[in-house]
């Protein structure tokens, strides 16, 4: 009788952790850094006279975007997706939708990812007018006014691109780039120029990083099982 | 018994003989009866009927292999299912069916005792009626009871009528559901196979069989060939052949029997489908082959059956040899309409698109006529209908307030020695004035021409530039103020309308270009070119910029040698024209040597017939000198004089040549000076040659009727007035506009900064401001460079743009003026609200601060209460992407809501309502009033 228990019990408890180690089994991550050599540009002081609303916003001098070199000698805003290896296989769209910001007359996240068909909330967080001025180059050109602060607009890619640039017609040093893709494998890189791409299926795949002005790097990585796999790349300014 | 009695003639010689042309005769009849059956045509006919047979064969196999073969066996097996059902039913089927019949017998008997007994209660009712109003109780009594008894009965037998209805048709449905389950598994499989099916038929059809060869056959196919001549009857058109017109019958579709159908693109000739069958050919097209025929557009000769005489015209030399070999073609000598080759088949279609700036669909010709017109061609042959044009060139009636006579002459030895990409011909030293003696007087005419026109011109004051000009300023003005819209500037060659802008510092001096750019018309009242309204700075540094390219080796060029003998001779060659050798030897005595000289130029300009061109005192009734050539489509053969040129003798042939080398048909010949043909040389390329020569040949006799001419309608004729100022002037060269895109807008990378697109402007502008702005334009977007140009339009040409753009737009003449109610104050306040809320005036600035960038600024909208249309103003609020794609406006109703929820109940039409409704009220206060809020309080 207890042979019986304790041999169920032990069966229940090797599947659970096969289980457990299976469910990792689908579960590769590509992580790294994307370094930055040489010498950084200096930032570009942005004019915000032509707008009271924006000088008012900001107390500090307020500085272009286009390259920001992270202390620690990474590159932030770093476009880093995963270009081959997917071929073949769909991805449900996600639900949640990714958050674009008009604040203090700058967009943020300067440098997003998004889904064909996932949500894009855009919101005008200004007492003052914008207008998001997107021009992709698969999909309609579009341009929607935002006068009212707190106003929110949706809207959906249908077709993958890389990158769409997001410009204001009223403040022309705003701008912003949206990477859109048919599935959920992309990051950016942050303040300390680090990105992590989770939740791989095992395979070979190419890897791309897109910066703004230093243009495009790629790499191959093959992942594995529950294996993590660092690759890194480097800039030169 | 042989009886040897002296016959007139031997029975057996003449029996032989008789027997010999016997045979002879019916060998020839059947012969002859061959050999008239055995046509080409049939020939080609059996081809054809052969190679659909192997292409419907095709298909059918490609349908057969698509057919869905396991589909159709689960179908036929359901079927045969249904069928066996339906038999094993059929005892019960039957049984129903007996039952059936008796019922339907049941049912009409009931149906028409009912009717019976309606029709006596209606006559019973009638008498009762009748007899309650005479007031006979007794017999109206009689008729009531009659009524009451009626009644039920008339009930019950409605009652059992549809009892019995209802079980007919249970019956019915019964038996029904047994065939029509049958029914339709046999329309499903009929679907299935459809296709294979039809293409069955079809093969079978095609097949040869020994009844058709039997119809077809010599002497026998007068009864119902399957071979026979097809024609397309043309009514109203007529085939000249002279003395006699006769009704246009076309019977190309003998042989081109795939021509109007689709799928025979691949088909080899004569079988293929003709290119464009929506547009030619088919019913539903414009040009329907049964109204329109086929030597109407193609010419040729459509009576005949024979590939020879249908008068087929080969592409090229080697398509002639060819035929030449392959079915022994030579040209028709005797028909003289034949066939346009297909490189010119375009001029055909002007034969009934007359009246019109450009033949629709019709590239080649449309550029023939351009050229035409460009190059001046008009300007020496009349053409009907090309009168209304202008002089192409400059006018020389103050020449000499602008060039000097030693330009002059150098010019004309050869003008593209000083700008090649110039449009004036070469006039002397060409291939028929080269030699010596007529070098001498080319030289002598030359400088007679510079000395009359130097002399026969009337000065022209002007102005100074009042400072030293920039020439690096110049330049940038030059590239954006709006030259480009007509001038190549260096690399920048959007337009070619203007003369290129090169060299000017050889050619003129800096008070003439200063004058002339600030107001070209007081120099030239005639002139094209239109008014920058240039500050004085400005011209000033455009002219310094100009005048700094020169071109040193036209500079250095040596004047020609005139030589007085030349000059006395070419004077005497006129003079005797009028009067005898020894009376105008003594007028010439009497001539001072500059008198001679400006003698020879007049009479050389009559001659050479400059006029055409230039606008030359003295000069203003002559007559253009070259050949009429309103039919030259038409002309015969034998009129046009190929000297001794060696090639084909065809129309299009001597045009080509013609235009390549004018003088080339003096060659070999013996003629004087004066004799000599005077066609320039314009240096066309071959592209160009085509073009024309296409435009040459479309010139024809006019021999349709009017009833099958594409007649224009009033709307129609205002839009072509319409087109023909704007090929006048070169609108196009900025503005995107009737389908033609703006030239400049290839080098303008920033499309923000390019000259506004004009389509649907009618739609958009109030007339009476679109009137005023053509005669005095103000700026409307203050950001651009270019400039709109001032044309000092008259009163004619301003209504008719203002005409041709509402027509495009599709805008009826309407006498509502703005059609709107006057706005209450409330109104008035919400709209100005609204204003405030979108935030409109921060682009849409009254008064921009400098320096802002482009992307910052819109046009003021004090302007817009005169300028735009209420209902324009509603579609635009709408959706401006809709209206102009990549405007910089955004769309403040992504999908038809309202960011604004607290104002009109945040209904979006009624948001653009009002604020429409506000800006019909905007006035420059109102602006002042919003500027003023707008600005945040420090």
């Amino acid at each position: 009788m207890i042979y019986r228990t304790l041999s169920v019990s032990v069966t229940m408890f090797c599947v659970s952790v096969a289980l457990g180690f299976s469910s990792q089994a689908l579960a590769g991550t590509v992580t790294g850094k994307v370094s930055f050599t040489g010498q950084a540009p200096t930032p570009q002081k942005i004019s915000m006279g032509a707008d009271p609303t924006c000088a008012a916003f900001h107390k500090e001098p307020v500085f272009t975007e286009d390259v920001v070199a992270n202390a620690n000698g990474t590159l932030k805003n770093v476009f880093v997706y995963v270009k081959e290896g997917l071929e073949g296989k769909t991805f449900p769209a996600a639900t949640q939708s990714v958050l674009l910001d008009q604040k203090g007359c700058r967009y943020t996240p300067h440098v997003f990812g998004i889904q064909v068909n996932q949500p894009l909330e855009i919101l005008n967080s200004d007492a003052t007018l914008h207008n998001v001025h997107g021009m992709p180059r698969e999909s309609k050109e579009f341009n929607l006014g935002m006068p009212i602060q707190g106003m929110k607009l949706n809207r959906k890619f249908d077709k993958p691109e890389i990158m769409v640039k997001f410009k204001c017609d009223v403040h022309p040093w705003m701008n912003a780039y949206a990477g859109v893709l048919t599935h959920p494998f992309f990051n950016v890189t942050s303040d300390q120029g680090a990105f992590e791409i989770k939740d791989l299926p095992a395979g070979s795949y190419v890897i791309e990083a897109w910066h703004e002005k230093y243009g495009v790097q790629t790499q191959q990585v093959t992942v594995d099982e529950a294996g993590t796999q660092t690759i890194d790349f480097n800039f030169a300014g | 018994m042989a009886d040897k009695t002296p016959s007139l003639y031997d029975l057996k010689k003449t029996t032989f003989w008789f027997a010999i042309s016997g045979i002879t005769l019916l060998i020839g009849l059947v012969v002859m009866v061959f050999q008239d059956s055995a046509r080409e045509w049939k020939h080609w006919q059996a081809k054809f009927v052969e190679y659909s047979r192997e292409k419907a064969e095709s298909e059918l196999q490609a349908a057969e292999k698509s057919l869905d073969e396991k589909k159709l066996e689960e179908l036929k097996q359901s079927l045969a299912q249904v069928k066996e059902t339906a038999l094993a039913r059929r005892q019960e089927m039957e049984a129903i069916q007996k039952e059936l019949d008796p019922l339907q017998l049941e049912i009409t008997k009931t149906k028409t005792r009912h009717q019976d007994l309606k029709q006596f209660h209606d006559s019973d009712r009638y008498f009762f009626e009748e007899y309650s109003e005479k007031g006979e109780a007794h017999k109206a009594a009689d008729y009531r009871k009659k009524l009451s008894e009626r009644e039920p009965e008339i009930l019950s037998l409605k009652t059992a009528l549809e009892n019995q209805e209802a079980l007919r048709d249970e019956k019915e449905i019964a038996l029904k559901q047994w065939t029509e389950k049958e029914k339709e598994i046999e329309q499903e499989i009929k679907k299935l196979t459809r296709d294979v099916t039809g293409l069955e038929t079809k093969v079978e059809k095609l097949k040869p069989n020994l009844a058709k060869e039997i119809l077809n056959a010599p002497m026998l196919d007068f009864m119902n060939p399957t071979l026979r001549i097809q024609q397309i009857v043309v009514e109203n058109l007529r085939d000249d052949y002279y003395f006699a017109k006769v009704e246009k019958v076309d019977r190309c579709v003998t042989c081109h029997l795939g021509i109007d159908q689709k799928g025979f693109e691949d088909a080899p000739q004569p079988f293929k489908t003709h290119s464009r069958l929506e547009l030619f050919l088919s019913s539903a097209s414009p040009h329907p082959a049964e109204e329109f025929g086929c030597t109407t557009c193609h010419g040729g000769s459509g009576h005949s059956v024979d590939f020879v005489t249908a008068a087929h015209t080969p592409r090229s030399e080697d398509q002639a040899r060819e035929w030449k070999k392959k079915y022994h073609w030579h040209p028709m000598k005797h028909w003289s309409e034949k066939m346009l080759p297909l490189n010119y088949v375009e001029a055909s279609c002007a034969k009934c698109h007359t009246g019109v700036v450009e033949v629709p669909q019709a590239p080649k010709l449309n550029e023939g006529r351009n050229l035409a017109q460009t190059f001046g061609c008009f300007g020496c042959h009349k053409v009907e209908g090309f009168g209304n044009r202008w002089k192409v060139g400059p006018e020389l009636t103050h020449v000499q307030s602008k060039l000097e006579s030693d330009w002059i002459t150098r010019w004309l030895e050869n003008p593209k020695d000083f700008r090649a990409s110039t449009k004036m011909p070469r006039i002397f030293h060409l291939s028929n004035t080269s030699d010596p003696e007529s070098v001498d007087k080319n030289n002598a005419t030359i400088a007679g021409i510079a000395a009359y026109l130097m002399k026969n011109s009337d000065p022209v004051a002007l102005e100074s530039p009042k400072a030293a000009g920039d020439a690096k300023e110049g330049e940038r003005l030059v590239k954006e103020t709006g030259c480009l819209g007509c001038h190549t500037v260096g690399s920048l060659a959007a337009n070619d309308h203007g003369p290129e802008l090169t060299n000017l510092g050889s050619k003129v001096k800096a008070d003439w270009l200063y004058t002339w750019i600030k107001n070209p018309k007081h120099y030239a009242p005639e002139t094209r070119m239109p008014s920058l309204r240039l500050t004085d700075e400005e011209a000033s540094h455009i002219t310094t910029y100009l005048l700094s390219q020169r071109n040193e080796k036209f500079e250095s060029k040596k004047p020609p040698l005139v030589k007085t003998e030349a000059v006395d001779e070419i004077s005497l060659t006129f003079m005797t024209s009028k009067l005898r050798f020894q009376e105008a030897k003594a007028e010439l005595e009497k001539m001072s040597p500059e008198a001679r000289l400006e003698y020879v130029g007049q009479q050389a300009i009559n001659q050479q017939g400059c006029f055409g061109c230039h606008a030359i005192k003295g000069f203003e009734n002559a007559k253009p000198i070259g050949t009429e050539l309103t039919e030259e489509g038409s002309k015969e053969i034998d009129r046009l004089d190929f000297g001794f040129v060696d090639i084909e003798r065809t129309r299009q042939a001597w045009f080509s040549q013609k235009l390549k080398e004018p003088r080339i048909f003096d060659h070999g010949k013996v003629k004087a000076y004066h004799e000599k043909l005077r066609m320039p040389q314009f240096d066309f390329t071959d592209e160009q040659v085509d073009s024309l020569v296409t435009f040459l040949l479309s010139l024809q006799k006019s021999e349709i009727p009017l009833e099958m001419k594409k007649s224009l309608t009033i709307k129609e004729n205002q839009i072509e007035a319409g087109r023909l100022l704007v090929s006048k002037l070169n609108c196009q060269g900025c503005h995107t506009l009737d389908g033609k895109e703006g030239s400049v807008r290839s080098i303008i990378e920033d499309k923000g900064n390019a000259p506004p697109i004009l389509n649907g402007e009618g739609k958009k502008v109030e007339e009476v401001w679109l009137y005023h702005f053509l005669e005095n334009p103000t700026p409307i977007r203050p950001w651009l460079q270019y400039r709109m140009p001032s044309f000092a339009f008259h009163e004619k040409e301003l209504s008719a743009f203002v005409q041709y753009f509402n027509h495009l737009a599709g805008v009826e003449p309407s006498y509502k003026g703005k059609g709107i109610p006057p706005s209450t104050l409330e109104e008035v306040e919400a709209g100005h609200k609204l204003f405030q809320a979108f935030q409109c005036i921060k682009c849409h600035k009254s008064n921009p601060e400098p320096g802002l960038s482009a992307s910052f600024l819109a046009p003021d909208l004090v302007m817009a209460k005169d300028r735009l249309r209420p209902e324009w103003i509603i579609d635009w609020l709408k959706d401006p992407q809709e209206v102009e794609p990549g405007t910089m406006m955004p769309t403040f109703f992504a999908e038809g809501k309202s960011p604004v929820t607290d104002m009109l109940e945040g209904d979006a039409a009624k948001q653009i309502k009002a604020m429409r409704d506000y800006l019909m009220v905007f006035t420059p206060e109102e602006a002042a009033r919003i500027t003023g809020e707008a600005k945040p309080s420090k």
